[in-house]
């Protein structure tokens, strides 16, 4: 029986490598269906969220070959490797997945996988390119909390054609706070025609034990900045600090024993001992009468 | 009591008793050599392999992640069951006045220390790190039971020590006082100085009485916690097969037949090599033979409530358990206990017949064998089928098996405890001479009086 | 006794790197341990993956490590105000091990030694397959710390249950009082045991471990105290692990470093706890194995029949 179980694993384990080695193969009938979903910008933007929250922890910004470091290595969604696919063949591999790759079969209705497939079709460089995306600009940005009304105020600048910084208008920000081990997305803000824009921090943000929060603020991927990283201010509500270690709770250590256990422990135990005291006291007065 | 009899003829049935009672203690012949050289030898063998062990770590055994318990802790708590019989015995029938247990009494306080000791050593030799172990005293948590366990476990063995040492006391000034130049000079020398100078007075009889009353009185909470407490190291986890509210009375019933067969045995052996024919008469054994019977129908009580209510549910993990006990890996030796343990010693000593001496004994031999076995499918079973599947472990973590190192240890602790019991039987008589004397209608003045 | 830890307190004055990337960056060597010192010039460390690196040591500067009884103490009284939560997306799991192999040279286990392991697993005859990482569930009523004779197993304030293999006698009454199977002992010498020789006992990694005593997963206390995930969530290549303090509710993910709020995840996704029935009260989280990234791959066998 065990061995059956071994011996399945290891014949797994080398059609998995050996699956790594060779081409993906994809059925006939699958390779050759086309995309039913049409190329336009309507389609290709609704790809390009999906992409964002599915596709680019793994495969990275398209163009910028930082996907993850994994074998064999996700392609990036411009390169050759990616795009020489035929359209069934993208949509085969996205539906069923292999090895490092999710099958997405369960998780992204087939009209939206025919729509990533739109978005990936952006970057063929046989094609029209419906989605520009501009080179990000460098662009400045400020940002200060304000305790008393609780929100983040901030300005933005964008460098213009001549090279000067002016205000910049419509873009979104984003506002996270600081946590343990990463920055949580708390919401997000557009600027006025000022450059600015005020963001309300809502009542039910955590910060720690005195309330206090650091706040990032960050602009979108158009635009080159430094996130501001602003200090603590308290914004928050305190964090709560339940105890967990109560006094007298049976699992925790001797400190925190229950009296009651420690009392019947200790009475039954000493009066074992007292008895047991009394009876070598007897003998000893066994010995004393031998001895007169 | 037997009716008074006169100066003369007491003295010469005192002198009887003495010399057939202090035979164990003259006695010294090449079978006596040899038994003790067998003992030491494959005592001191399972010494080696505890060494072993202690260089390279628990994994000499067959224990692992899972079944992370294994025989040690089967021979624990065999030994604490067989130790309760000192309780059930020299305290509870005493103290219900019933007479015939008297005579048994010290073989019954023998073979509670004995395996208490052994309890005590057996579990030094699971633990990881036995260097450590003062960290019990040191570092105690009085909310783990065993802690409780080593409380009641050194409280037990004080008190029983005690209970056999009290009522030695007249016997050893009697042996230092009477004792042929047949003993030994060197044992009559620690008579001397374990007597105490007892000089039979009424007095000091009366302290003895005393003493005696309250240890009996006190042992009947200690002896039911050693027990119920080690079955609580198992019954306070959360597994199938352990997880039961009647452990304690399971464990403490169960205890009761282990000891009758041991002490049935240890009569037998007294009996047959001792010449004691007419101390441990037939009648005893007929009367141990329907002790017997009682604490079976007793544990047979709870094993059917141990077994017969979770069978009925058969949830999930329990019917995993007990599908294993019934009809799988563990069934022989299951059906095999509960044959041999429980429905052969109720069905045979029902009949008189089988509760003369070799029969009785030879039922014995077998409940106490099953007995063991009983505690071994008590600790194993249960943890090889833990709540999740054991995964990405070698094959030897899914199940046990003792190795030799295990068997070796085991063998040290049984040999260890009958050295104990070899040396108590050959130090000090195996019946108390002064009660039975009493109750010949002997007075105590004969019994207390110098040697001419 | 005494003597001895002093001894070994004075040989793992620890050290950290002076100069930043000596070996593959400082962060790697921020809290490295001295292993040994071959000669005058290089000396061998113990990063705190598990990892031994030779370095020279004109580039190291003494730091202040804390001595053993210093650090089982702070290692007793945990991280002040946190809460460590863990949680475990089951539909992401495809079984790639990174966590366990990850876990193991933390820890220094050996191959059959799991604080991390991923099950198989099948609830029902006909319900699908899935893989299930495992590792200890840090209950909030731990039933493995209320047996310990000698405390040498405790819960934290912050929610983490600990092990003080230098307390620990070997009895083994935690392991048969854990339901999750979550408990390693050390039947043998440990894995490189000379290797770690003469290394100051770390209690929140429970590094070196000691021959006859207990292991098992510690949620990385000692990365944690370093502001970093623990080494099962950082190694994981599929976006498994979440992981983060409850009292700020917030979690991150250890592959897209992601953060979230714990309570909003593990109610849209309908979390559970692990065998909630018996009263234990895990913290680590499990998202249901629903519409699964990868198929299931192994053969399911029964094992626990």
């Amino acid at each position: 029986m065990k061995k059956q179980i071994i011996l399945t694993l290891v014949i797994a384990l080398m059609s998995v490598s050996q699956g790594f080695a060779q081409e993906w193969l994809v059925p006939d009938d699958q390779k050759t269906l086309t995309n039913p979903s049409e190329y336009n910008l309507s389609n290709v933007k609704k790809g390009k969220d999906l992409y964002i929250k599915n596709c680019k922890s793994c495969h990275g910004d398209p163009g910028k070959h930082n996907g993850l470091p994994l074998v064999p290595a996700p392609p990036d969604v411009v390169s050759e490797k990616m795009q020489n696919n035929t359209d069934g063949e993208l949509h085969f591999k996205i539906t069923k997945g292999r090895g490092g790759m999710p099958q997405f079969e369960g998780t992204i209705s087939d009209d939206d996988r025919w729509r990533l497939i739109n978005f990936i079709r952006n970057f063929d460089p046989s094609r029209e390119q419906l989605l520009v995306d501009a080179p990000p600009k460098k662009a400045k940005l400020l940002a200060s909390v304000n305790e008393v009304e609780k929100k983040v105020e901030i300005f933005a600048e964008v460098e213009s054609a001549n090279g000067s910084f002016v205000t910049l208008t419509d873009a979104t920000v984003k506002i996270s706070a600081k946590k343990a081990f990463g920055n949580l997305p708390i919401g997000e803000v557009l600027t006025n025609a000022d450059g600015r824009a005020e963001y309300k921090i809502p009542e039910t943000l955590i910060g720690d034990e005195n309330g206090m929060v650091n706040i990032v603020v960050q602009l979108d991927e158009a635009y080159v900045t430094d996130n501001v990283v602003l200090d603590a201010a308290k914004v928050g509500q305190l964090k709560p600090q339940p105890k967990l270690i109560k006094k007298e709770i049976l699992w925790s250590t001797n400190e925190n024993i229950q009296t009651w256990l420690l009392l019947s422990y200790l009475g039954a135990v000493g009066a074992a001992w007292a008895a047991i005291a009394y009876v070598v006291f007897q003998i000893f007065k066994i010995w004393r009468l031998g001895k007169e | 009591m037997d009716k008074v009899k006169s100066p003369e003829e007491s003295r010469k049935l005192l002198d009887k008793i003495t010399f057939d009672l202090t035979r164990s203690i003259v006695k010294r012949d090449e079978f006596t050599n040899f038994w003790y050289f067998l003992l030491i030898i494959f005592a001191l063998v399972g010494l080696w392999g505890w060494g072993i062990q202690i260089r390279d770590g628990l994994g000499v055994t067959g224990m692992r992640d899972y079944v992370s318990w294994g025989m040690y802790i089967a021979n624990f708590v065999f030994f604490v069951a067989v130790s309760l019989i000192g309780f059930l015995i020299s305290s509870a029938l005493h103290l219900l006045k019933i007479k015939w247990s008297k005579v048994i009494s010290r073989v019954a306080e023998q073979v509670a220390i004995a395996a208490v000791a052994l309890a005590g050593i057996i579990i030094v030799t699971d633990m990881g790190r036995p260097d450590r172990f003062l960290n019990v005293f040191l570092h105690g948590r009085f909310a783990s039971p065993i802690i409780w366990d080593v409380t009641v476990v050194t409280t037990y063995l004080t008190i029983s020590v005690l209970l056999y040492y009290l009522p030695l006391i007249p016997d050893l000034a009697l042996l230092r006082d009477k004792g042929t130049d047949d003993i030994p000079q060197w044992k009559r020398n620690i008579y001397r100085i374990l007597a105490l100078g007892w000089k039979g007075h009424a007095e000091q009889y009366k302290i003895v009485a005393h003493a005696m009353r309250i240890l009996m009185i006190l042992i009947i909470p200690v002896g039911l916690s050693i027990h119920t407490v080690t079955s609580w190291l198992f019954a306070a986890t959360l597994r199938s097969g352990w997880d039961t509210t009647i452990f304690g009375p399971y464990f403490v019933a169960g205890a009761f037949v282990a000891g009758v067969a041991a002490v049935i045995i240890v009569m037998f052996l007294y009996r047959t090599r001792y010449g004691l024919k007419d101390y441990f008469e037939d009648y005893h054994f007929n009367m141990m033979g329907k002790l017997f019977v009682l604490v079976c129908l007793v544990y047979l009580y709870f094993n059917i409530n141990e077994f017969l209510v979770p069978g009925y549910k058969m949830k999930t993990a329990e019917s995993i358990h007990l599908s294993n006990l019934f009809t799988g890996k563990y069934s022989t030796m299951f059906w095999a206990t509960q044959f041999f343990g429980l429905l052969l010693p109720i069905t045979l000593m029902v009949n008189k017949y089988f509760r003369r001496p070799v029969p009785i004994t030879i039922i014995s031999v077998f409940v106490l064998i099953a007995s063991w076995f009983k505690r071994y499918i008590i600790v194993i079973p249960t943890l090889e089928h833990p709540f999740l599947p054991v995964q990405n472990v070698p094959e030897n973590f899914q199940h046990y098996a003792p190795t030799s190192i295990e068997l070796m240890i085991t063998i040290f602790s049984f040999m260890a405890a009958l050295l104990i019991i070899t040396v108590l039987a050959k130090m000090f008589p195996v019946i108390t001479i002064w009660e039975y004397a009493e109750e010949k209608g002997i007075s105590r003045e004969i019994i207390s009086e110098p040697k001419k | 006794m005494e003597k001895k830890s002093r001894r070994s307190f004075v040989k793992a004055l620890g050290v950290s790197i002076g100069a930043a990337g000596v070996v593959g960056g400082s962060s790697i060597l921020n809290s490295c341990t001295q292993v040994a010192s071959t000669n005058s010039d290089t000396i061998t460390l113990l990063t705190s993956s598990g990892e031994l690196v030779k370095v020279d040591k004109s580039q190291l500067k003494p730091a202040d490590l804390p001595s053993l009884s210093e650090n089982q103490k702070r290692g007793r009284e945990g991280l002040p105000g946190r809460k460590f939560v863990m949680v475990i997306d089951l539909s992401k799991c495809r079984n790639a091990r990174q966590c366990m192999k990850a876990c193991q040279n933390h820890h220094q286990l050996r191959p059959e030694q799991h604080h991390i392991n991923v099950l198989q697993m099948q609830d029902a005859e006909n319900t699908a397959p899935y893989y299930m990482p495992k590792p200890c569930q840090h209950c909030d009523n731990p039933p493995c710390t209320k047996v310990c004779p000698v405390n040498a197993t405790f819960k934290r304030e912050d929610g983490i249950v600990l092990i003080d293999n230098e307390r620990c006698i070997g009895c083994r009454f935690c392991i048969a009082a854990c339901p999750y199977s979550a408990r390693v002992f050390n039947w043998f010498e440990p894995r490189d045991a000379e290797k770690y020789e003469g290394v100051t006992y770390n209690i929140e990694a429970n590094v070196p471990q000691k021959k006859g005593t207990i292991s098992k997963c510690l949620f990385s206390a000692d990365r944690l105290r370093d502001g970093k995930l623990p080494s099962c969530v950082s190694a994981c290549p599929n976006g498994v692990y979440w992981f983060g303090d409850q009292n700020e509710d917030a979690v991150t993910n250890g592959t897209t470093h992601e953060t979230t709020s714990f309570s909003k995840l593990i109610k849209d996704n309908a979390a559970y706890t692990l065998m909630e029935e018996l009263g234990t009260k895990p913290r680590v989280y499990y998202l249901p194995p629903k519409d699964r990234a990868f198929p299931f791959q192994g053969e399911i066998d029964q094992h626990h029949s």
